[in-house]
């Protein structure tokens, strides 16, 4: 329970008081934050509208004239809803914070690369290497060839995040199985990831070479 | 409650305004009619202060009298007075990070400490002290314009200030007597201003190239939000580096101790500064300096002017294009361009502004004004009058913390829209370890050591226990004024932590208290140690300068002058020793005073010979 600052009402956390819907500074998750249920799927710009209007209800421009007590909270809660939107937007972040919410972690049940990518990344990477050491027109058209694959990759891998979203959404059994799925997909992603800075830092120096 | 007010605390020029039936207007000066108030301040060791057009005239400077005589007058030196201009440049600036080029300009009291420190005869200024006399001017103009008190504002600073430029400019407030309700980033103001008319919508840059500084920010105006996007900039460049190179130009036949003299190079920077707008609209002009023996007269092209300004100009368009690649926005994408900063006025920024997104920029709301016009607005949303109108700003760099090995790591990157936080657990690294050290950055560099220090926090005391076994949670919160704030809590009592805060830069809150109060009771016994310690060092600067003299300008000396000057440096010499600083102080303006005519005599040989030698040059 919590108590708001301005009305004094007792009640359970949310962004802003139930009875003065002044906001009330309490810790929530991303979802919860927005007033969300905890689904994987959302429709982008409805989030930026929602965010928009619960920005306008708890920013402390709008509290500059309030006491110290309430400011507090509106700081509070606005720095939880931004962190929170930020979250939303981003799929992978979003798909992170549900996992947490589930009380799992990525790690867990997750360590092996998959196969397919771990030859991808290996040949890549081995490529980027020559690259650092001696630049060439020719392994400079290879490595933005592979740029190309990676970035195909990354299409598939965002396209399996948004079906397995859809079918977490939809319920109905094979919950663990589609955890299972999420985590290998969004660690395919961090791969990817990392993978594609690494491409364009070294066609980035090899340019300025 | 008692009404905002908007400022906007310019590098050359600050401007108050006020939300008034729905739009903002800027406050004139009474008597004038000038809403623009040169941000330049005097200040005489007797702590009489002049803001403005008042200060220019007591800046060293050379005037042609009524007879022809070229004479130099004004404050000199720190000891007779300073008059100081741009000092936002100087703003959370530590003494050591004054640059080479402006050590002649002014006289510092101290080039070490966590503070630029002016030197005012045997007193000493902070920037934020200086800031505030020009904070005050501006509230006395609208206090006689509403004839009501003026206690709550808005201030706008540049959207690329760092944390301690920042607080710098919440403690020039704080000093002038005014609560700042909130500190609000220029090229947001702007948009503000033209957005409340709807005059720009959808994806707007914002390009603000002012006096000193320079700012980018690309928003997404929709519906009332005002949501930047991206920020980028450089706090120091502005107009004033245009008009130093055109200085530069007009003195460079000059030798440098000349060209660093501070009556001819403040002659030399108006003069450039005045070619500079009048090429606004010319395509050529004639640039004059009197000097004491010689006048200077060069022919300045439009062409010639922007070959000088390239350089700078450069730099913020690519500080532009990497505020797009921040918002991954092509240029193409932009709805609308506004021009801010009096820099803009000059037609070859905006025909390289128009060049790098294609469109024309608008400038329909003065540029000089608009920051001040947006500031009112922001006051406006404050006071509850406007509606929907919220802006949503971001932090212009990132924060982070030092880690093992000297590496920043970033805790919240830049661009991230604030207010916003960011928890991170710490522990102890050995056994009954006490207390945790934090060092806290600022910057986009991967090592520490290139990015700005913001401050040390010292977390403690902690139970003595294992390593690794305490766990505190520590909270970095920054505000919608880009100020950050640091908390603590032991994650297993629950209990908050005390922090010890130790800033790089800038002034601690003490320091801020004991000005409040200097300002009241000048009697300060800590000071006269300060005190004895200036006193001596300029006793040590003159009797070096003057032993330089002596012997390279021997034949300029006059019958009995020679025995005159090293009687005076003789007694001041030994005064130098002692411990009476008042005693030093007055032997240094004596022998300051005895030796002007010579000293005049030097300058005036350097600049003839000098001439001469061009002439000569020329020729062959």
């Amino acid at each position: 329970m919590i108590e708001c600052p301005s009305c004094g009402r007792r009640q359970a956390p949310r962004l802003t008081c139930e009875q003065c819907s002044a906001p009330l500074g309490a810790e929530l998750d991303c979802f919860a934050a927005l007033g969300l249920p905890p689904k994987l799927t959302i429709d982008l710009p409805a989030l930026e509208r929602l965010y928009h209007d619960l920005s306008r209800r708890v920013h402390p421009d709008r509290f500059a004239s309030a006491n110290s007590k309430v400011r507090s909270a509106s700081l509070r809660a606005t720095a939880l809803l931004t962190r929170s939107y930020r979250t939303l937007k981003d799929p992978v972040a979003r798909g992170l914070c549900w996992l947490e919410l589930k009380g799992q972690k990525l790690a867990d049940n997750n360590k092996q690369v998959p196969s397919d990518l771990a030859e991808l990344v290996f040949d890549v990477q081995e490529q980027l290497a020559e690259l650092t050491a001696e630049r060439s027109d020719q392994l400079e058209a290879t490595v933005s060839a592979r740029r190309e694959e990676v970035d195909q990759a990354m299409s598939d891998a965002f396209e399996n995040l948004a079906r397995n979203f859809a079918a977490s959404d939809a319920g109905g059994g094979e919950e663990q199985k589609l955890i299972a799925d999420l985590k290998t997909i969004l660690s395919r992603i961090a791969y990817l990831r990392t993978l594609l800075r690494d491409i364009d830092r070294a066609l980035k120096n090899a340019n300025a070479a | 409650m008692s009404r905002i007010f908007g400022i906007d605390l310019g590098t050359t020029q600050s401007l108050i305004a006020i939300m008034d039936g729905g739009a903002p207007r800027v406050i004139e000066e009474a008597t004038t009619g000038n809403a623009l108030l040169p941000s330049v301040v005097a200040m005489a060791p007797d702590g009489r202060v002049e803001v403005g057009a008042g200060a220019i005239e007591l800046e060293p400077h050379l005037t042609v009298e009524k007879d022809g005589r070229v004479s130099a007058v004004g404050f000199e030196g720190g000891e007779y007075g300073a008059v100081i201009r741009s000092v936002k440049r100087y703003m959370g600036l530590g003494g050591g990070e004054v640059a080479p080029e402006d050590r002649v300009r002014y006289t510092f009291a101290d080039l070490t400490g966590p503070v630029v420190r002016f030197k005012v005869g045997s007193r000493s200024f902070t920037p934020p002290q200086i800031s505030a006399e020009i904070l005050r001017a501006l509230k006395a103009r609208a206090e006689q314009a509403f004839g009501d008190k003026v206690e709550r504002v808005v201030i706008t600073v540049p959207a690329y200030f760092n944390d301690g430029q920042r607080q710098a400019t919440k403690d020039a407030g704080r000093l002038a007597g005014l609560e700042v309700v909130r500190l609000v980033n220029e090229p947001t103001a702007a948009s503000l201003a033209y957005g409340l008319g709807k005059m720009a919508e959808g994806l707007v840059a914002v390009y603000d190239f002012g006096g000193g500084t320079f700012d980018i920010s690309i928003l997404n105006i929709k519906e009332g939000i005002f949501e930047v996007l991206a920020t980028n900039g450089d706090t120091h460049l502005g107009g004033d580096d245009i008009d130093r190179a055109v200085a530069e130009w007009l003195l460079a036949a000059l030798p440098d101790f000349v060209k660093t003299d501070r009556h001819i190079w403040n002659s030399a920077r108006i003069a450039a500064e005045d070619a500079k707008k009048r090429l606004s609209d010319l395509a050529e002009t004639e640039v004059v300096v009197e000097l004491p023996s010689q006048t200077i007269r060069k022919s300045l092209t439009r062409a010639a002017l922007e070959k000088l300004a390239e350089p700078f100009v450069t730099r913020t368009i690519e500080r532009s294009e990497m505020a797009l690649a921040d918002a991954k926005l092509k240029p193409a994408a932009i709805d609308a361009v506004v021009l801010v900063g009096g820099s803009t006025r000059m037609p070859y920024v905006r025909e390289q502004v128009r060049t790098l997104f294609g469109r024309e920029p608008l400038c329909s709301i003065d540029p000089e004004e608009v920051v001040a016009l947006g500031a009112a607005v922001q006051a406006g949303v404050l006071m509850g009058t406007q509606g929907d109108l919220l802006l949503l700003d971001v932090v212009p760099l990132s924060l982070g913390i030092e880690t093992m090995g000297g590496v920043m790591e970033r805790l919240i990157h830049r661009n991230t829209t604030i207010p916003t936080s960011i928890g991170d657990n710490f522990t102890t690294a050995v056994d009954n370890q006490t207390h945790v050290d934090i060092h806290v950055l600022q910057g986009e560099r991967e090592l520490a050591k290139d990015c700005r220090s913001l401050a040390r926090f010292k977390l403690g005391p902690i139970e003595p226990q294992p390593a690794g076994l305490p766990r505190i949670e520590v909270t970095f919160l920054i505000d919608a004024n880009g100020i950050l704030s640091v908390t603590a809590r032991d994650e297993r009592t629950g209990r908050e932590h005390s922090i010890d805060v130790k800033p790089s830069y800038g002034l601690t809150d003490d320091e801020i208290e004991r000005m409040l109060e200097e300002a009241i009771d000048l009697g300060e016994q800590d000071l006269e140690q300060r005190l004895l310690i200036t006193a001596r060092n300029d006793a040590e600067q003159i009797l070096g300068a003057l032993h330089k003299q002596l012997g390279e300008w021997a034949s300029l000396l006059q019958g009995g002058e020679r025995e005159r000057i090293e009687e005076a440096a003789e007694r001041l010499e030994r005064a130098r020793k002692e411990t009476d600083r008042e005693l030093i102080a007055t032997l240094v303006e004596e022998l300051n005073e005895l030796t002007t005519p010579f000293a005049e005599r030097i300058m005036d040989r350097a600049i003839k010979d000098a001439l001469e030698k061009k002439s000569v040059d020329d020729l062959s």
